[in-house]
């Protein structure tokens, strides 16, 4: 099940899940987690990729425990042989109610019922492409090394994006000293390049370390900053059949630094 | 004062480069970065000390390769003297990958390591596929320099190979096994797995494999010899050689306290020495027992050489006559004993004591630890023991910096 690959890269100490019904082009699910009023990941899988998709009500939401929902979907372990598949029904009757889901394999079907919860309120980074100051996309393949790489004895993770040299660099000061990964608008892993503005940001390296996983499972990044330096991070992730979904990641900035304090 | 350097490092010289660090990192995770006039040296000696590594890389084996002395304005009289960059430089986590063989050999088309002292910065700047560039500044700390002396020309037993076979030697060996026998006689040499007294033989899997004199490059055994020493530091140095295809020379004594084996590879970009100390087991018959040692000196039963408060330093071999000059090695300078007080200096500044040589002049045959530390040459050295010996050294040094660093400690 596609689901499942897709799950497993959000896990952190708050757990949201929530399926949402914004409009047509939105139809689908959303996992949505968060950490430390910082920082967002959601992920997004289309109707599409239901062989059934239903929902009932305009809006529908809950909360539930993403290590509970994990160990759910991989309850006939993690590794799938060549020619079993198993199948998921994924059942919600309502608020109250709680999430059913049903897993068959090889002729074992298990049925699990966990306990919905109210949901939180999610932050509202109201990030939209009109104000987006500065965005690029690479190729996937491009960032994973430098990503793996991050020393961790940094706080920070800074980023630079720039119209000037060095175009987009990724920038780590710790125990040992200062590290700084470049790319050039014209590398062939840059898809698209369109920085207006030369910004820096630092983000806590803790929370953008987790999104390596979506890195490695994506074929695209999509990189953007607004005014505030709020980060955008959306992640093009292909599965087996060539199906398309997303996951995406906003953080808020640790501190902005101005060019002029560089 | 310092050095400044820059140097760039590219094509097929790149894999060799990471191969040289490969190899040190086996002998420690950290390592003296020495760049001088003539190349850039880099050593590395363990935390037992048995075992020292050093690679000089001349500067021809850079694309470029620039050194220029930075002398600060100093007092009258004295002569602006290049002065050293010696920096100890960590693996760490952004190390690590930087310096990772496989990084280098694969994605890293360019590397290019600059110092300043003035930033006190050693950058390293990758230049990657897909024109991504890499860099890391590291801040580093002066420290004592690191040197050994080998007189491989005493040595009686002497083995030239390519590195291919001694890799195909090693290969049969498990990763997991520690030490190896090295036994030579004029017919033949053998390499067979170290096994302690009391190993259970019927649950040991022993290898041995035996080489005849034709196989090697150059043979020469003046005496028969058993010597036992760990193969993990050595595998680095057999995948750097092979890296650079420059056949392998075994420089080593019958077995005796305090004798180590060396391995040396040596072209005309670079020369590199890994110097082991060997285990030697004095109660086997035909090898006689070395007559070693000072009462003073604590005669481990492993020629290891352990720092430590408790620990009384062990050389692995002593000072040695005539000196080869070049920048890897420099002359011995006269060290002598040192009391418990004196050792805390030793370890605060990270240096290797050679106190052995004083006692014994067999052991002047051999290798011996040296540091430029006035701290140490103001320790108090038997004077019987030195002779003529070292009144030679003396003399036969050649750089300014080591005969004013002797005759202020007034060793002799």
């Amino acid at each position: 099940a596609p689901l499942i690959f897709l799950q497993n890269e959000l896990q952190r100490e708050r757990y949201a899940l929530s399926a949402s019904l914004d409009n047509a082009r939105h139809l689908g699910l959303r996992v949505t987690v968060e950490d430390a009023k910082c920082i967002q990941a959601n992920a997004f899988i289309q109707a599409e990729i239901f062989q059934e998709f239903s929902v009932q009500e305009e809006s529908v939401m809950f909360r539930v425990s993403l290590s509970v929902l994990l160990d759910c979907l991989t309850i006939f372990g993690t590794s799938s042989l060549p020619g079993t598949s198993t199948a998921l029904r994924m059942c919600y009757r309502g608020y109250g109610h709680p999430l059913m889901l049903f897993l068959e394999e090889g002729g074992v079907v298990t049925v699990c019922k966990i306990h919905t919860q109210e949901p939180d309120e999610l932050l509202d980074f109201d990030f939209c492409s009109t104000k987006v100051v500065n965005k690029i996309i690479l190729q996937s393949e491009g960032l994973r090394e430098a990503f793996a790489e991050l020393d961790m004895t940094s706080e920070v993770l800074q980023i630079t994006m720039s119209p000037d040299k060095p175009y987009f660099r990724l920038s780590t000061f710790g125990n040992a000293g200062s590290a700084h990964v470049d790319y050039p608008r014209d590398s062939d892993l840059m898809e698209a390049f369109h920085c207006n503005q030369t910004q820096t940001n630092r983000y806590k390296i803790s929370l953008l370390k987790p999104s390596t996983k979506a890195l490695a499972l994506s074929c695209k990044v999509s990189i953007r900053t607004d005014a505030q330096g709020f980060l955008s991070l959306q992640y093009m992730i292909r599965n087996e059949d060539g199906q398309i979904c997303f996951v995406e990641y906003y953080c808020c900035p640790d501190e902005n630094i101005t060019e002029a304090e560089l | 004062g310092g050095a400044a350097m820059k140097c760039v490092i590219g094509g097929a010289q790149l894999r060799v480069f990471g191969r040289a660090i490969h190899a040190i990192a086996r002998i420690s995770d950290e390592f003296w970065f020495d760049p001088v006039e003539k190349g850039l040296a880099l050593r590395s000696v363990n935390s037992s000390r048995s075992a020292y590594a050093c690679v000089f890389f001349s500067s021809m084996f850079f694309q470029q390769y620039c050194w220029t002395a930075v002398s600060q304005p100093c007092q009258e009289k004295q002569l602006a003297l290049p002065c050293k960059l010696i920096i100890k430089v960590h693996f760490n986590e952004m190390l690590h990958p930087i310096l990772c063989v496989n990084v280098l050999e694969r994605n890293v088309e360019k590397c290019s390591i600059s110092t300043s002292p003035k930033d006190h910065h050693v950058t390293f700047q990758l230049l990657c596929r897909h024109g991504v560039v890499k860099t890391y500044n590291l801040a580093f700390q002066e420290c004592d320099p690191l040197q050994a002396v080998f007189a491989k020309h005493m040595c009686p037993n002497i083995l030239k190979v390519h590195s291919r076979l001694l890799a195909d030697v090693m290969i049969h060996f498990p990763t997991s096994q520690e030490e190896i026998t090295l036994s030579v006689t004029p017919m033949k040499v053998c390499f067979r797995s170290y096994t302690e007294e009391d190993t259970d033989f019927s649950r040991t899997m022993l290898t041995e494999i035996q080489l005849s004199p034709e196989e090697f490059d150059y043979f020469q055994v003046g005496v028969d010899s058993e010597v036992t020493f760990c193969l993990k530091e050595l595998r680095g140095l057999l995948a750097f050689s092979e890296a650079t295809s420059v056949p392998v020379s075994i420089h080593f004594d019958r077995c005796g306290k305090y004798v180590p084996i060396a391995f040396s590879i040596e072209d005309l970009l670079l020369e590199a020495s890994f110097i082991l100390a060997t285990l030697c087991e004095a109660e086997k018959e035909g090898h006689p027992r070395l007559a070693v040692g000072p009462q003073s000196c604590c005669l481990a039963e492993h020629p290891h050489i352990y720092w430590g408060p408790s620990a009384h330093g062990v050389s692995m071999g002593s000072a040695f006559t005539a000196a080869k000059p070049h920048p890897c090695w420099e002359h011995c300078q006269g060290t002598g004993g040192f009391t418990g007080k004196d050792l805390q200096v030793a370890k605060a500044s990270q240096i290797i004591n050679a106190q052995i040589l004083s006692q014994n002049s067999y052991l002047y045959k051999y290798c011996v630890f040296q540091f430029h530390s006035l701290f140490f040459g103001a320790v108090s050295y038997k004077k019987e023991a030195i002779g003529d010996t070292f009144q030679s050294l003396v003399t036969a040094s050649d750089t300014e910096e080591d005969f004013s660093t002797l005759q202020s400690s007034q060793v002799l």
